[in-house]
């Protein structure tokens, strides 16, 4: 990040017992069961709860797949997009037009799917590598907001109304298409984002990316490809978007315009930044904050959005760095 | 209508509305000037000004009337209570928040402005509120040209407005220290000039600018309600960088421009007024690809 | 508002919750009735008008002495933000929550996607304003259209403009689904009767100055310009059209029929045309509504009110006429819903339970209130 002001506050002393909670969490040793017993409540949870809850789990799931990839691109490389909702737009209506419009089988039209979206990371991303931070905020703003209006008047993504009736998808003669169904899809994706990001995080990639968000010019120095290395998080990003896009046009059945506004890419940011960017499980609990968050609240109706958002400014104000940061430095 | 008054004409239409989109983009600006922060709250400012100057004006209109004068008395109102609302929130929210990183103060500032919206929301009820005046539709007709006098009254305001700021800026003690604080707070603070107070004193400034738009805005087209600032914030942020933002002069430029852009844009031959934001955000994008600091930006290496 | 009354909403809110949460499958308990609008985000203002009208509705059903023979109805409200994946959210729910039926729908994008949850669920739905013709062949066969489609109310516009002697045609609308497909079908007929579009426009949301617009419609030569949107903003073209000179037709479509338009439009409202049910000043009951409604939300009601009241009673006498609280007894009673008059007209289905009717009328602004037109 651009960022003339310290990284991360001063470490906290061990005595904190939210930070000794932490570390726990963090060692080694005990990551494996805790992987364990987290997996075995995803996977029996639908089976204790009502499917409203499977409902917004999987919304959740959804957004843990966006904030994962989203994160590729703030947390890992640095670079502030304002506009991550193009990507899941560039997915879902790819889906949804080849689909429904030229009878493309669900899987198949998958690759497409993917290659149109790592196209808009190269475009959205070409431009923009030399500009400043502040300027990237409006430039991925500025191309978010393109792709939304381009759906909302073109004739083949249905303009307003956008695209419904996209057919279900099914798998060796499995249709999927309960909420249960779609839950475990969310799940299983949920899990690979997780995977392909830790393994990301680890690469030399994951290191380029940190040489060059601490110092662009020393990383430079030392042979990094500083264009190649931004493009690849943008690139990465956007098929982690398109994945959540293409998931969630089969889910709904029906995509329109509305779900691809700044608002939404706002959201999937907040996330990051709340849970603690460049930090996985933070990242993931941001995501599960920012769908479940407003749904505990509704009993508030009209309220609920202020109540939520009173919250995340206390949130912020007491853990400015997120609620679970990033220590790698 | 021929092209040459309609090229006229939109070059007035376009004046009008790059004068809101700049008095809002100054507040942008200067807070970013300050603080290195997109105060995204920023556009909600705007509608709370314009809610602060309509209970202005019910409160002088009895005295003043509803015409110029009473609008500008409650302008200056709305100013001042919004201007301090700006120094409020700056204390509780965005201070404590200096020294962690950059994007948690963005995401701090986004939460600000769902408070306000939601705020605004529960305490209308999500009404539109009508914001009657006593202004005429009468103006000056040259040819086919038509500038309304209410027209000439919002950029003769907004222009002073701006050139008062202009010399505070850089005439004043005040100004002065501001500048300052943007190139180094550190070296301030050890030359003994308060930061805080004139981080303050720039967030009043900048949100009592939103104000006094939020309040002529009303004024001039009517109604009011808890979703205006969102629009108007995008495009006064867009007007900002477009400008070069820290450039307090970039930003008035980045306003008219703007407003010019979306003037003209809605009159593209060949594609329908559906395109206008398109067609605005890729010159925006353009502009920033060819020159990446904005139209008056100081291009600065950035150090990490 | 103050903070009391907020305090007050919140505690009656967390209340009627809890109060919801109970035994609703009881006999003799309260009826619990879903409620589904956008009362947060940018369209909360016609969510809000919806929650309050049907809100109305159930209160007076409950001071009549409820239904089935006492039973009072509850409502839970079921915010959707008119965004699709919260009103996912918020009809499951409503859904988990085993309410009797649903009353509400306003964005269509965000209604389509609920339909199949409460199909599912086998919970009856009665669409008070949503009414793209994409909601129809996606309707498992509980949902009900109480609104007209667009067609019909294309048809109308077509007919009037027509009527007027009007030749060249500025369409605009908002960008949403609703507006956009009215102004497509407007466009579509408009063109097929032989006469000319001359501008087809779109303005966003929450923009205020149309002036470049206004120009470019002057431009154009239209005679008339027809907004297939709602007040708000109907208000704010109205008024700049006017202030700068255009003598023309202006008529707007059934989103902005709201006495609201005359608050903001003020005197360049007088001699604007509406497409409209028969609804507001003409019936007694209507008239009635009116006055409850502002007595009882200090405003006036807006363009989805009469309509949103209308699917609350519309599903009361449904239970009524099922006799219990039986889901596909309900969804029976609504078919067989038989032309009786409502306070928007009379409600029948077709086979896709699609309004039965069409009778738009036009009306005109005079006097600061709407008035029919007598050509």
């Amino acid at each position: 990040m651009a960022n003339p002001t310290p990284e991360a506050p001063q470490e906290r002393p061990r005595g904190n017992p939210a930070q000794r909670l932490y570390a726990a969490f963090d060692s080694p040793g005990r990551r494996r069961a805790l992987h364990l017993v987290l997996l075995a409540i995803l996977i029996v949870t639908p089976w204790l709860s009502s499917q409203y809850v499977t409902v917004i789990l999987t919304n959740a799931l959804l957004y843990v797949v966006l904030c994962l990839g989203l994160n590729v691109v703030v947390g890992y490389a640095g670079l502030l997009d304002l506009g991550y909702a193009a990507f899941f737009a560039v997915g879902a209506y790819t889906i949804g037009i080849l689909t429904q419009q030229f009878g493309f089988n669900f899987w198949a039209a998958i690759p497409f799917a993917l290659l149109a979206a790592a196209l808009a990371g190269v475009i959205i991303g070409g431009p923009t590598l030399r500009l400043r931070s502040d300027y990237l905020a409006i430039v991925t703003l500025g191309f978010g907001e393109i792709v939304r209006f381009t759906a909302r008047n073109l004739e083949i993504t249905g303009g307003a109304s956008g695209l419904s009736h996209i057919p279900e998808p099914s798998l060796f003669g499995w249709y999927i298409d309960s909420s249960i169904d779609f839950y475990y899809v969310f799940a299983v994706l949920a899990v690979l984002a997780y995977i392909a990001s830790q393994r990301l995080f680890d690469s030399r990639l994951g290191r380029a990316w940190l040489y060059v968000r601490h110092d662009e010019d020393a990383a430079e120095a030392m042979g990094i490809n500083r264009v190649a290395v931004k493009l690849a998080a943008y690139v990465i990003g956007a098929i982690f978007g398109a994945v959540g896009g293409i998931f969630f046009s089969v889910n709904l059945g029906a995509i329109s315009p509305e779900s691809f506004s700044f608002q939404q890419s706002v959201l999937i940011l907040m996330a990051v930044v709340l849970g603690g960017m460049g930090k996985i499980p933070g990242v993931i609990l941001g995501a599960f904050i920012v769908v479940l968050g407003p749904e505990l609240l509704r009993e508030f109706d009209t309220l609920r959005l202020l109540i939520f958002a009173v919250l995340l400014l206390l949130i912020m104000l007491f853990r400015p760095s997120g609620i679970w940061p990033e220590k790698r430095s | 209508m021929t092209w040459y008054d309609s090229l006229l004409q939109q070059l007035a239409d376009g004046l009008v509305l790059g004068s809101f989109y700049a008095l809002v983009a100054l507040g942008y600006t200067m807070v970013f000037g300050v603080i290195k922060l997109l105060n995204f709250a920023h556009g909600d400012l705007y509608m709370t000004g314009a809610f602060a100057g309509f209970g202005g004006l019910s409160l002088v209109s009895g005295v003043l009337g509803a015409g110029w004068l009473g609008i500008f008395v409650a302008m200056l109102l709305a100013m001042l209570a919004v201007g301090c609302l700006g120094v409020v929130i700056e204390r509780i929210a965005y201070h404590p928040m200096l020294a962690a990183p950059r994007l948690s103060i963005l995401i701090t500032a986004l939460a600000v402005s769902l408070v306000l919206q939601n705020a605004a929301l529960s305490l209308t009820g999500g009404q539109y509120t009508a914001f009657r005046t006593d202004l005429g539709f009468g103006g000056l007709s040259l040819g086919n040209l038509f500038i309304s006098y209410n027209q000439i009254v919002l950029v003769a305001t907004a222009a002073v407005l701006m050139i008062a700021l202009e010399l505070f800026v850089s005439k004043t003690l005040y100004g002065r220290a501001m500048r300052a604080v943007a190139i180094d707070k550190d070296m301030c603070r050890m030359l003994g000039i308060n930061v805080s107070a004139v981080i303050a004193i720039t967030f009043f400034i900048g949100s009592g600018l939103a104000a006094a738009a939020g309040t002529m805005a009303g004024a001039y087209y009517g109604s009011i309600w808890y979703f205006m600032g969102f629009l108007i914030g995008l495009k006064a942020f867009t007007a900002a960088v477009i400008g070069g933002i820290g450039s307090i002069t970039g930003a008035m430029l980045g306003g008219l421009i703007l407003g010019l852009l979306e003037s003209f844009g809605t009159h593209i031959p060949f594609i329908g007024s559906e395109w206008k934001d398109v067609f605005t955000f890729a010159i925006l994008i353009l502009v920033l690809v060819f020159k990446p600091t904005g139209l008056l930006g100081k291009s600065e290496v950035e150090r990490m | 508002m103050n903070l009391r009354t907020i305090l007050k909403l919140i505690a009656s809110t967390a209340a009627l919750h809890l109060a919801a949460s109970g035994p609703a499958l009881a006999q003799d308990g309260p009826i619990t009735i879903g409620v589904q609008a956008p009362t947060t985000g940018s369209e909360a203002t016609y969510g809000k008008d919806i929650l309050n009208a049907i809100g109305l509705a159930a209160d007076e059903i409950n001071a009549k002495g409820g239904l089935l023979g006492g039973r009072q109805i509850t409502l839970i409200s079921g915010d959707t933000a008119c965004d699709p994946q919260q009103s996912v959210n918020a009809a499951s729910r409503l859904a988990s929550q085993e309410v009797v039926g649903v009353v509400g729908g306003y964005c269509s994008g965000a209604t389509q996607p609920t339909l199949k949850i409460y199909g599912d669920a086998n919970i009856p739905f009665v669409i008070v304003a949503a009414n793209s013709t994409q909601l129809i062949p996606a309707n498992p066969g509980n949902a009900f259209m109480i609104n007209s489609t667009g067609a019909d109310q294309a048809k109308t516009a077509v007919d009037f403009f027509a009527g007027k002697g009007i030749d060249k045609l500025a369409i605009v609308n908002q960008g949403d689904a609703y507006s956009q497909d009215l102004a497509n079908l407007t466009r579509d007929a408009w063109k097929a009767a032989g006469h000319e579009v001359s501008a087809f426009e779109y303005v966003n949301k929450g923009e205020q100055d149309f002036s470049a617009l206004v120009n470019k419609i002057r431009g154009s030569g239209a005679q008339a310009v027809f907004w297939t949107a709602y007040y708000a903003d109907g208000g704010l073209l109205i008024r700049q059209l006017r202030q700068r000179g255009f003598q023309g037709t202006i008529a707007v479509g059934d989103g902005s029929n709201s006495p609201k338009l005359f608050d903001i439009a003020g005197q360049a409202a007088e001699g604007v045309y509406a497409f409209s049910n028969p609804t507001a000043d003409f019936l007694p009951a209507a008239k009635q509504f009116i006055s409850d409604y502002q007595a009882k939300f200090d405003t006036a009601p807006g363009p989805y009110a009469p309509l949103a009241y209308d699917g609350m009673q519309l599903m009361a006498w449904a239970i009524d006429k099922a006799g219990s609280t039986d889901a596909d007894a309900i969804i029976k009673a609504l078919g067989s819903a038989d032309g009786k008059e409502w306070l928007a007209g009379p409600i029948s289905f077709t086979p896709q339970h699609t309004l039965a009717r069409s009778n738009f009328v036009v009306l005109e602004g005079q006097g600061g209130k709407w008035t029919r037109y007598q050509p």
